[in-house]
């Protein structure tokens, strides 16, 4: 599981300032789109580097080594 | 870092919404909401040489399915009384009118009272989402600069 954070920040004049953090990819811009509907419109937009990074897929490789014992040996 | 967005309010909602926020506002900023409107509209005929300024929220949209005509909200602090209602066009207006004060002041008062109204209206919108979204808030303060800042996060898979 990943763990997805935003620090939001409310002006005195009701401007608001939103950091999204720990969201790779696609959906940190559907959280840039869910945010702007809830406020308003977008008046500045900044990407940071993570932004461009692939999002994290979970993968488990299982393996298994099956081996005969020779008993009569 | 992800995103850092900077968003600028725009209101647009029904008007118990937007009273529930001028409610708010009124608590911060000191004023005690007056009991009708009629009352206020006497006292402002009785008394004439008061100074009267009208702000108007620029980006703002009362919808007008819940919002009868006199439906408005009047509220008062000292000599000042201010009025939140919805003009023709349909946006939010607020009113600052009082007695022993300049149009200069009244304006003033009118401002911050909008600046507040529309940061309790954002608030309230904000923290409602976040619930939706399964949020849980880590943090929250009020800095010195008087802007809230909510700290939340979510697990996903």
């Amino acid at each position: 599981m990943a763990q997805h954070e935003v620090e939001i920040s409310i002006s005195k004049s009701g401007e608001v300032k939103v950091h999204v953090k720990n969201v790779k990819g696609k959906a940190c811009l559907e959280y840039a789109q869910w945010l702007t509907d809830v406020v308003g419109k977008v008046k500045d937009k900044q990407l940071t580097s993570e932004y461009y990074e692939p999002e994290v897929k979970a993968r488990i490789d299982l393996h298994q080594d099956l081996r005969v014992e020779d008993d009569s040996a | 870092m992800s995103t850092v967005l900077i968003l600028a309010p725009v209101i647009v909602s029904s008007w118990p919404a937007i009273a529930v926020a001028a409610a708010g506002a009124a608590s911060a900023l000191g004023f005690t909401v007056k009991q009708t409107v009629q009352d206020a509209l006497q006292e402002n005929e009785v008394e004439e040489q008061e100074q009267s300024v009208e702000v108007e929220l620029a980006d703002s949209e009362v919808l007008a399915q819940n919002l009868a005509t006199d439906q408005q909200m009047v509220l008062t602090k000292g000599g000042v009384q201010i009025t939140v209602g919805r003009d023709a066009r349909g946006r939010c207006k607020v009113c600052a009118t009082g007695k022993g004060h300049s149009k200069v002041e009244l304006e003033q008062m009118a401002q911050q009272f909008t600046e507040k109204l529309t940061q309790c209206f954002i608030y309230d919108r904000v923290v409602r989402e976040l619930k939706t979204k399964n949020f849980q808030v880590v943090n929250e303060e009020v800095m010195q600069d008087e802007s809230v800042r909510i700290h939340v996060r979510r697990w996903v898979d």
